[in-house]
C-alpha cells in the first residue's frame, strides 16, 4: 500500500458503497485536511478511477477501472489478512521469487504479490507458464501455518478448492479439479497452482502459494501448442472478466478455507475437493519420474495422496505425477 | 521390502517397548530382534533389498550382525560412508526428509544439482527438493560441513524421516 491515508480513503469509499461522502467527512474519517483529501482523489483519478465530485454533496467513486492495481484489489477486499498487504508490479520475472524474498524478510501472513505480467512464470518441473500482460492473475500468497511439514501438501488441494469457488462465484462456469490442483474447464487448463515451502529445523517458516489463472486471454494470446490444452475464463463466457474482483474473491475463499482447515483439519477440505474432482472413478494414466501407472483413480487419502488401482488390483500411492484422464471416459 | 529407516523405526519401537523378542516376516525377509543384554539384529534372506543391505552390510547375508541397541543407528549408517578414513574422525550429520514425496537433486530437470559429494554446505544451503502434490520443499543442510554421501536417487519417492544425505560436520 502506498500510504495509510490512501488505504483509509479507499476504505471510506468502500463503506459508502457507491454513495456520496462529503469532503469534510472524508477528511475527518481519514484524519487529514480537505486539501490532502483532494490531492489523494486526484491521484486516484490519475490511476483511472472515476471519482465524481458534486458541490455540497461530496465525492463518490463511480466506476472501477478494469485494470489490476493494488488499490483496485484492496477496495473490495473482504478478508482479515489474506491480501491485506499487496505488492503490485507492472511486470516481474516471477511473483514466486519476489514473494519468497519477502517471506524471508518477515512479510506478514496473507501478503500478496501480484504482477500484471510475468516474463519467467514457471510451473512444475520448471515448465514455462505463459503469463502475458494485462490478461491473467499471476500471484503469490504468503502463509505461515503452524502445522507439521508433512501435512503442508494438503494446502495445495485447499488452494485449488478456493480457486474453483472464486471462479464459480465470479463467472458461473463449471470448473473441475484434476489431481492435485489443476483447474480445468471442459478438459482445458485454466488455472495452475505451485506451492513452495521454507522450513527451519522442521518448523514451517512460510509457504508461498503461486497461482496462475488465465482470465482475459483470447485464443491468439496463447502460443499455438497450448491451443488444444489451455483456455481462459473470458473465452468460456465470451466476455471480459474483472480481474480485481476475481482476486478479491480468491482471497476471500482462500482465507475461509484456510481458517476451516486450521480449526477442523483436512477432512472438510477433502470433501469439497472431491466434490469438484474430475478424475475419481475414471481410468487415468499417471506419469511419474519412476514410471507410468494406469488404472482407476479411487480418490485421495487423508493426506491428499492420489490412490490409483492398477489392473492387477494393487493400489498405488501417487505423490507426484502428470495425470491424463483417458479419453474414452472423459 | 524393508527400508533402512523402516528397520530403524522397528528397532526404536521394540527398544521402547517391553517386548524382549520380535520376529517379522514379509516377502521373503525375516527380521529377528532380541533385546536381552546383547541385542541381536539378524537379517535372514536371500532376496534382501540390494541397495540398502548389500552396500550397507556386505556380509549381512551370511553373518548375523550383532549390535547393542544404543549403537544401532551408527552401526547401520557407518558402512555407507565412502571415505572411511576421514569419517572416523569427523562427526556425521544425516539430513532426513521432513515429508513423503519425490526427491529432486536439482532445481529443474537437467540443471546442475544443488550439491555433489564433497560440496561444502552451510546451514542455509539448499541440498535438494522434496515434492508432493506440487508442494516443493527446499531442504536446507541445517549444519555446516561437507556432503559425504548422497543416499537417494533423482526422482525417487522418499519416506518421512528417510536419510537423504550424510554431511561431514565441520
Amino acid at each position: 500500500m502506498k500510504s495509510t491515508v490512501r488505504q483509509n480513503l479507499l476504505d471510506a469509499f468502500r463503506n459508502a458503497a457507491g454513495e456520496f461522502i462529503s469532503g469534510e467527512k472524508l477528511a475527518n474519517t481519514i484524519g487529514c485536511s480537505r486539501t490532502a483529501v483532494w490531492k489523494h482523489i486526484e491521484e486516484l483519478r490519475n490511476e483511472g478511477f472515476e471519482v465524481e465530485a458534486i458541490r455540497k454533496k461530496g465525492y463518490r467513486l463511480a466506476e472501477h477501472p478494469n485494470t489490476l492495481t493494488e488499490n483496485e484489489i484492496y477496495l473490495g477486499l473482504q478478508t482479515k489478512y489474506i491480501g491485506k498487504t499487496i505488492h503490485f508490479y507492472e511486470s516481474l520475472p516471477s511473483t514466486q521469487q519476489v514473494a519468497k524474498e519477502l517471506a524471508l524478510n518477515g512479510a506478514t501472513e496473507g501478503t500478496l504479490v501480484i504482477s500484471d505480467e510475468q516474463t519467467l512464470g514457471r510451473g512444475r518441473l520448471a515448465r514455462a507458464w505463459h503469463s502475458p500482460k494485462g490478461t491473467g492473475i499471476w500471484t503469490s500468497i504468503i502463509i505461515r501455518p503452524k502445522i507439521p511439514i508433512q501435512q503442508a501438501p494438503q494446502l495445495t488441494l485447499l488452494t485449488a478448492v478456493a480457486a474453483v469457488q472464486a471462479i464459480e462465484e465470479q463467472t458461473d462456469i463449471d470448473v473441475s479439479i484434476k489431481w492435485p490442483n489443476d483447474l480445468l474447464i471442459n478438459g482445458k487448463k485454466v488455472c495452475g497452482i505451485l506451492t513452495e515451502l521454507q522450513a527451519e529445523e522442521n518448523q514451517i517458516q512460510s509457504i508461498i502459494i503461486g497461482i496462475g489463472i488465465n482470465v482475459n486471454q483470447q485464443l491468439t494470446d496463447f502460443p499455438e501448442e497450448l491451443h488444444s490444452i489451455a483456455t481462459s475464463l473470458s473465452m468460456e463466457v465470451n466476455d471480459k472478466i474483472n480481474r480485481a474482483k476475481l482476486v478479491q474473491s480468491l482471497c476471500f475463499h482462500l482465507e475461509k478455507l484456510y481458517e476451516t482447515y486450521l480449526t477442523l483439519g483436512f477432512q472438510p477440505i477433502k470433501l469439497l475437493w472431491e466434490s469438484y474432482a474430475l478424475s475419481i472413478g475414471k481410468q487415468i494414466t499417471a506419469r511419474t519420474l519412476n514410471g507410468t501407472y494406469s488404472g482407476i483413480a479411487l480418490g485421495i487419502n487423508e493426506q491428499g495422496v492420489l490412490l490409483l488401482e492398477t489392473s492387477d488390483g494393487k493400489i498405488q500411492h501417487i505423490y507426484s505425477a502428470d495425470i491424463e484422464i483417458d479419453a474414452l471416459n472423459r | 521390502m524393508l527400508k533402512v529407516q523402516e528397520i530403524r523405526e522397528l528397532i526404536r519401537l521394540v527398544d521402547q517397548s517391553s517386548i524382549d523378542e520380535f520376529t517379522f516376516e514379509n516377502e521373503g525377509i525375516k527380521l529377528i530382534m532380541k533385546k536381552n543384554n546383547l541385542a541381536e539384529v539378524r537379517e535372514l534372506s536371500a532376496s534382501l533389498p540390494v541397495q540398502v543391505i548389500n552396500t550397507a552390510l556386505p556380509q549381512a547375508e551370511q553373518k548375523p550382525v550383532e549390535v547393542s541397541t544404543p549403537n544401532v543407528e551408527t552401526k547401520i549408517e557407518a558402512p555407507v560412508i565412502t571415505n572411511p578414513e576421514t569419517a572416523e574422525e569427523a562427526k556425521l550429520h544425516t539430513i532426513t526428509s521432513p515429508m513423503v514425496g519425490t526427491f529432486y537433486n536439482a532445481p529443474s530437470p537437467g540443471a546442475e544439482p544443488y550439491v555433489k559429494i564433497g560440496s561444502p554446505v552451510t546451514k542455509e544451503t539448499i541440498v535438494c527438493i522434496v515434492e508432493a502434490m506440487k508442494l516443493f520443499n527446499e531442504i536446507e543442510a541445517d549444519v555446516e560441513g561437507e556432503i559425504a554421501e548422497i543416499l537417494v536417487e533423482e526422482g525417487q519417492l522418499v519416506e518421512f524421516g528417510q536419510p537423504l544425505f550424510s554431511v561431514k560436520v565441520k
